[in-house]
């Protein structure tokens, strides 16, 4: 699928490259506030950032573009859900599906991966022990720059995410690099929405904590007692649904990929 | 955690000829395969003869019915390799079995000649996980150092990357394995199962063209397959589906459905979501090789894709032809021989078998 000249070609072309990921390129671009009552301040240009999807030429081309699109609408109506239920999620700016890009609202601040031990690295194998100890004082430091306690930011990790749960939205990909601290404010902020998808069961959502977990002991080790307050927050928010997930919860530990397989 | 190795292999090299003979037989391949370390470090296959169990179109194999062929031609498949290899029993270091996973009957009847053979020769008996033995072989073969692992066949559907002495299982099939997948649809539209299923569905596929939607299931570095197959078997049920194909060079400008269309569709379809997860393990753990291993990896179509894949991405595929993807006996031969070399015997009264053996759950010791 080439990109017709449209907004989000001229969009890209006008933008610096973050990131590339499996799925999608990520580039930081610049919009030009027209004069309606919107959300940001002034009328300067606005950082926004685009996820784009790029065709993928290993595919055939039909299967690549439905799938592209359905994954930016995806991607796109699950954020408005979180956004409706008061999560805290980057704002949608613009949608074009046929293109495969998606603008969201850039957050300037720091992923929870950076401000804790052992996430500092770039990607590396799970449960790969970092030297933990030596960062201890670093991290605190990092994270006195945005004046919350470790404590309090679990708390919010937890909130956010029951929030979301309310909403019955399911992230698919809760890690700690997917959450971020705005600088200036205290707000914790989910990100990447790429692999969301709507579920009221029980399951989905307990599956979704677990994968949280698996995440905070492979990349921050001795991250235990993190987790578990995380887990509180999260129970006083969700009320009186979570018993049930909290129950299907255990089964998932005692499943989780250890299952073993006939064949 | 004590101070790490530097990059220090814990395998010593050989300090003389080491020769292995492995047996096959968890589906219904029976291998049987010898190799062969040598001092200077080379790694000789001196033989790897395959007898595969081969059904009427439509049907499966049965573990009673392959557990019986394994047992009627065990003995002339190895007696082959023997003779083809040029050694002896008695040269033998030791015999290494597949040991699971698989289908149970099958595996005891190779289990049982192993043992009767390591009693009849005085030879130390070492059980071999399957999966490793793919991973080990392909290894071997290409030179891949350190790559992200596809690991497809008839009952196995697994991305795998090596860490701590672990083949690790970042994602896989939740349900059916891609291999099994193809080869039910075979017999659903009755190809025949010679050489194999997959084989004449990649052929078929050639002669195909038109996509048809089909679900497209991954979820995070995961599949899931089984709703796959029931759509696609739905379509041999539609209207527009047209059983017999056309004359060949044809093309009709009809709308119909025919097979070679919807092996094109599976293909595409189940490829693309294998290729797609191996992509996100691949940008997960920043490696740039990818191994395909295992028996749909012989397709040529998946080579492609993933070629194209890992050339996007700056990397390179490695993959290996049908003598060493199909299951063979001389991955068996090769992994256990590793094993032996770091120490390691299966003791005569642990020489069982397993249907369920996790890829994760070999200590790999001989690497760093």
């Amino acid at each position: 699928m080439s990109l017709k000249p449209s907004t989000s070609r001229t969009l890209l072309e006008n933008s610096t490259l973050v990131s590339q990921g499996a799925e999608a390129k990520v580039y930081k671009a610049y919009l030009h506030q027209a004069s309606v009552s919107g959300t940001d301040d002034d009328g300067g240009p606005v950082p926004v950032l685009l996820k784009y999807r790029f065709q993928k030429q290993y595919r055939h081309p039909s299967l690549d573009t439905s799938l592209t699109r359905s994954r930016i609408a995806g991607e796109a109506r699950a954020l408005i859900k979180c956004l409706r239920s008061g999560v805290n999620v980057p704002g949608i700016r613009m949608v074009d599906a046929a293109s495969g890009v998606l603008a969201i609202e850039w957050i300037e601040g720091k992923s929870l991966r950076h401000l804790f031990p052992g996430g500092a690295e770039d990607d590396d194998v799970s449960e790969d022990i970092a030297e933990s100890a030596d960062e201890e004082d670093e991290e605190e430091d990092l994270l006195t720059g945005f004046y919350v306690s470790r404590d309090l930011l679990m708390t919010k990790v937890g909130n956010e995410i029951a929030k979301m749960h309310l909403a019955d939205v399911i992230h698919g990909d809760l890690t700690t690099s997917n959450m971020m601290l705005r600088q200036g404010s205290k707000d914790l902020v989910l990100i990447d929405f790429g692999l969301a998808y709507m579920s009221t069961l029980v399951e989905d959502k307990a599956v979704d904590l677990y994968v949280l977990e698996r995440a905070f002991s492979s990349t921050h080790p001795d991250s235990e007692p993190l987790f578990s307050s995380v887990l509180e927050a999260y129970r006083v928010k969700m009320g009186k649904q979570w018993t049930a997930i909290g129950k299907r919860l255990d089964d998932v530990r005692l499943r989780g990929r250890k299952r073993s397989m006939v064949g | 955690m004590p101070g790490r190795y530097r990059k220090i292999s814990p395998l010593q090299a050989p300090t003389k000829p080491y020769i292995a003979l492995g047996l096959e037989g968890s589906a219904n391949k029976l291998g049987a395969g010898i190799i062969k370390h040598d001092k200077d470090g080379k790694t000789l296959v001196l033989s790897n003869i395959r007898h595969t169990y081969i059904t009427p179109p439509g049907e499966g194999f049965l573990p009673r019915d392959t557990a019986q062929h394994h047992r009627e031609w065990a003995l002339t498949v190895i007696r082959d390799a023997i003779k083809k290899a040029e050694v002896s029993m008695h040269d033998l270091d030791c015999i290494c079995y597949t040991k699971g996973p698989g289908m149970g009957a099958p595996l005891q009847s190779v289990a049982l000649v192993a043992r009767t053979l390591s009693l009849l020769y005085n030879k130390p008996l070492i059980g071999v996980n399957h999966c490793v033995g793919h991973i080990e072989m392909g290894r071997q073969i290409t030179g891949a150092q350190n790559p992200v692992v596809l690991y497809v066949s008839g009952g196995n559907t697994q991305v795998i990357a090596y860490s701590r002495q672990c083949y690790r299982i970042f994602g896989e099939t939740l349900d059916i394995a891609v291999g099994n997948c193809l080869d039910r649809f075979a017999r659903v539209i009755n190809l025949s199962n010679d050489p194999s299923p997959g084989y004449n569905i990649e052929k078929e596929a050639k002669k195909g063209n038109r996509l048809v939607p089909l679900p497209y299931a991954t979820k995070g570095m995961d599949v899931s397959l089984s709703g796959i197959l029931s759509a696609i078997e739905a379509y041999t049920l539609d209207k527009k589906f047209c059983a017999d194909s056309l004359p060949n060079g044809t093309v009709s400008d009809e709308d119909i459905i025919t097979p070679a269309d919807l092996c094109f569709s599976l293909q595409e379809t189940v490829f693309s979501m294998l290729v797609e997860i191996t992509e996100r393990a691949m940008a997960h753990i920043g490696s740039k090789e990818v191994l395909i291993v295992g028996g749909v990896g012989c397709n040529e179509r998946l080579q492609e894709m993933m070629g194209i894949m890992a050339q996007e991405r700056g990397g390179q595929v490695f993959a290996t032809d049908e003598r060493f993807c199909i299951d063979n006996g001389i991955m068996i031969a090769q992994a256990g021989l590793l094993s032996y070399r770091m120490g390691h015997e299966t003791p005569f009264h642990e020489s069982t078998c397993t249907q369920r053996f996790r890829t994760d759950e070999v200590h790999v010791a001989w690497r760093i």
